[in-house]
């Protein structure tokens, strides 16, 4: 088994499709849609068809979508091209022939052994990047998972957490002995949350500057980018889906760049790099001739004006010694949040 | 893509409420940009503590603000890197479409003319209001009139005073969406000969040269009865109606609060009228309309009110949207296109 350079977690619903299931009627919708009618975020196909034709890279799927929606979702990622590593579903039939309704809704004793399943499953890599949303718990179940093996939180405290999020006892047994099975190591690099819900970035701020909240796909792009996951013409093929969407144009699309300078997520030194390398790039592979599309010079320059108009302002700095999260606070506050909402009538 | 330029460090309550207004406007407009021209690192810091979307707005730094209380000709002069003088720099540039300011009214007018060109036939621009009315008008059901000019120049001549009518009629044609809009010029009589020497030659041209939809002079007591919709006057008069309808408002407010101190009676009155008073608040809202348009002006440019918090300076924006959107600068042109062609083919 070779183990692979980088591995891809990516959720599904709100990460990578467009589902709605702040409703029943929402719920029953997303359930009997065709393949052909499900939609992808722009950018997103052509990210994930990038990092899963890329030689090392593995894209893992954990979803918290019923089994019984694999056959209509995988013809989905077949219609768009994407091919994977693996695919993993929520069995809520199971759930609910046991009369487990917790867990039904449970995200993080869902998610959580899933992950640690999937690393222990196979040849670990040494870098992995999460891809999730704002609408569930991703953010907590995804640090608290790179946490875990990166060793900075242990077994006791997890069995806490775990606790916290209303896991049924073998739950919480499974999760522990994945969790010591699992092989370890500081592996998870990066974690890219999508604002579906346009959630204010702000609130992420507490999980730290690994943790990078993205309000579109070339904003994704230009993470793994500046992590050197892809390069400027890969990036390109995401920038170019977008903009054949029609939902965003040159200037969206710096203006994203511009975004994530201001939070202090990207480099100047980053932009210019990429400004440089896409000015001087010409025509050819995935970049055959689109006279559609922007020239690389027109996009070369939309890139470094949005540096030069911040005149060097100066983004928030990040905390040198940042604090340890407190997951338990965080799950109990994230339960009490979904409460609420439900209680608002918003799923 | 409408590209709505953002003076954010124009207002009392900026930058913080104008940037909350932006945000909002991100999400709710669903083609548009919206340029914020300030303190880069304030506004950096502010957008990410709210709901927006990151690929719909763009940050311009500029280093100066003209503040509230500033002698308009001296702040610019003095402030060349004001966000109000970059905000109109980037619109004449190409690199916006329409400007929203809620900063020093003053400034941002001379920084607007300054920058910005005259449309075609229009010799001096005016600043319009809009004003809430007994009777409502348009496909939106718009309870507001618009008057115009408020204050952008002191005196008008007959010709500025019919440009005026040209371009107010635009506007609502445009923004409340009244196909045919009522035009009144503001006398102290409603007969043709009433008024000073400008306003009764304006009379005469507006019958006989344009095919708006004039209703002949309007005193004051109909301004609030609603029987135009576009009321043009000089922007003395203008200024002076629009302070006078703005007190009477205020101490309308000011005598219920007292009565509603004084007497048991007169508060169990006044309560019984609330959900209907609460109504009229809504309907009479100022926040709601978005803010004051300067006409005649290649570009459109909104004037929000000083006081504006979020949801006005979303309003404004989605107004200038609207004027830009539907090329409101470019229906004044064609309306005075259409004046000097008609005016040309009619002389001797």
């Amino acid at each position: 088994m070779t183990a692979p350079r980088h591995v891809f977690r990516w959720d599904l619903d709100k990460t990578y499709l467009r589902t709605e299931f702040d409703s029943l009627g929402d719920l029953i919708k997303s359930a009997i849609e065709t393949a052909a009618d499900k939609q992808a975020y722009p950018g997103a196909t052509a990210l994930l068809r990038t990092l899963s034709t890329t030689d090392g890279y593995k894209v893992c799927i954990v979803s918290g979508s019923p089994t019984q929606m694999r056959t209509v979702l995988a013809a989905k990622l077949a219609l768009d091209g994407v091919t994977y590593d693996e695919f993993v579903l929520k069995d809520n039939l199971r759930n609910i022939l046991r009369g487990r309704f917790r867990a039904l809704r449970a995200q993080i004793p869902y998610k959580l052994p899933a992950l640690l399943a999937s690393r222990g499953g196979s040849a670990p890599a040494p870098a992995e990047t999460l891809f999730g949303d704002d609408a569930e718990a991703d953010a907590i179940v995804y640090c608290l998972y790179a946490d875990l093996l990166a060793g900075r939180v242990d077994h006791e405290t997890l069995a806490r957490i775990l606790s916290s999020a209303r896991a049924y006892d073998d739950e919480t047994a499974r999760t522990l002995a994945l969790a010591r099975a699992a092989p370890t190591g500081d592996v998870v690099r990066r974690i890219v949350i999508h604002l579906d819900r346009r959630s204010p970035p702000l609130g992420f701020r507490q999980f730290g500057p690994r943790l990078v909240p993205v309000f579109n796909y070339f904003q994704a792009a230009l993470v793994l980018f500046a992590d050197g996951v892809l390069d400027a013409r890969q990036l390109l093929f995401v920038a170019f889906e977008m903009l054949d969407s029609g939902q965003y144009h040159l200037a969206t699309l710096a203006n994203s760049l511009q975004d994530l300078m201001r939070r202090n997520r990207l480099g100047s030194e980053t932009v210019l790099r990429l400004a440089d390398e896409v000015g001087a790039m010409t025509t050819g592979g995935l970049l055959s001739a689109r006279p559609d599309l922007p020239p690389f010079a027109t996009i070369a320059r939309a890139f470094t004006e949005r540096v030069r108009e911040l005149r060097g302002a100066a983004p928030p700095a990040w905390p040198t010694d940042p604090e340890p999260l407190d997951y338990v606070s965080l799950v109990d506050h994230e339960h009490d949040h979904r409460r609420a909402r439900r209680r608002r009538g918003h799923g | 893509m409408q590209r709505i330029v953002v003076d954010a460090m124009g207002g009392d309550h900026a930058p913080e409420e104008i940037v909350k207004g932006a945000a909002e406007a991100s999400l709710a407009l669903p083609d548009a940009e919206l340029i914020l021209v300030g303190d880069a690192e304030v506004i950096g810091a502010t957008l990410p503590r709210l709901r927006h979307d990151g690929a719909r707005v763009r940050v311009h730094h500029a280093a100066q603000v003209v503040e509230m209380d500033e002698k308009p000709g001296e702040a610019l002069a003095a402030k060349p890197d004001a966000s109000i003088l970059i905000a109109a720099g980037l619109v004449a540039a190409g690199e916006g479409d329409a400007l929203v300011s809620a900063g020093n009214t003053g400034a941002s007018v001379l920084a607007c003319a300054r920058t910005w060109k005259l449309i075609p036939g229009v010799r001096r621009a005016a600043l319009a209001s809009v004003y809430p009315t007994e009777l409502r008008r348009g496909e939106k059901n718009d309870p507001f009139s618009l008057i115009l000019d408020v204050g952008a120049t002191i005196d008008a001549s007959a010709e500025d005073l019919v440009t005026f009518a040209i371009m107010g009629a635009a506007y609502a044609s445009l923004v409340s969406r009244n196909r045919r809009p009522r035009v009144a010029l503001l006398s102290n009589g409603t007969e043709a000969g009433k008024g000073p020497a400008a306003v009764v030659e304006a009379h005469q041209l507006l019958l006989e040269a344009t095919q708006l939809n004039f209703i002949g002079n309007v005193e004051g007591l109909d301004i609030p009865r609603g029987v135009a919709d576009v009321i043009v006057c000089n922007g003395f008069v203008g200024n002076v109606v629009l302070k006078m309808l703005e007190g009477v408002s205020e101490t309308v407010v000011r005598l219920a609060r007292y009565a509603h101190k004084e007497k048991l009676t007169w508060r169990i009155g006044l309560m019984a009228l609330s959900s209907a008073l609460a109504q009229l608040k809504a309907v009479t809202d100022w926040q709601q309309y978005g803010g004051a348009p300067l006409l005649g002006l290649e570009h459109p440019f909104i004037k929000a009110h000083g006081r504006s918090t979020a949801p006005a300076i979303t309003n404004a924006i989605k107004v200038a949207a609207k004027a830009s959107a539907g090329d409101l600068c470019g229906h004044i042109g064609r309306g005075l296109a259409e004046l000097s062609a008609r005016r040309e083919g009619s002389a001797p």
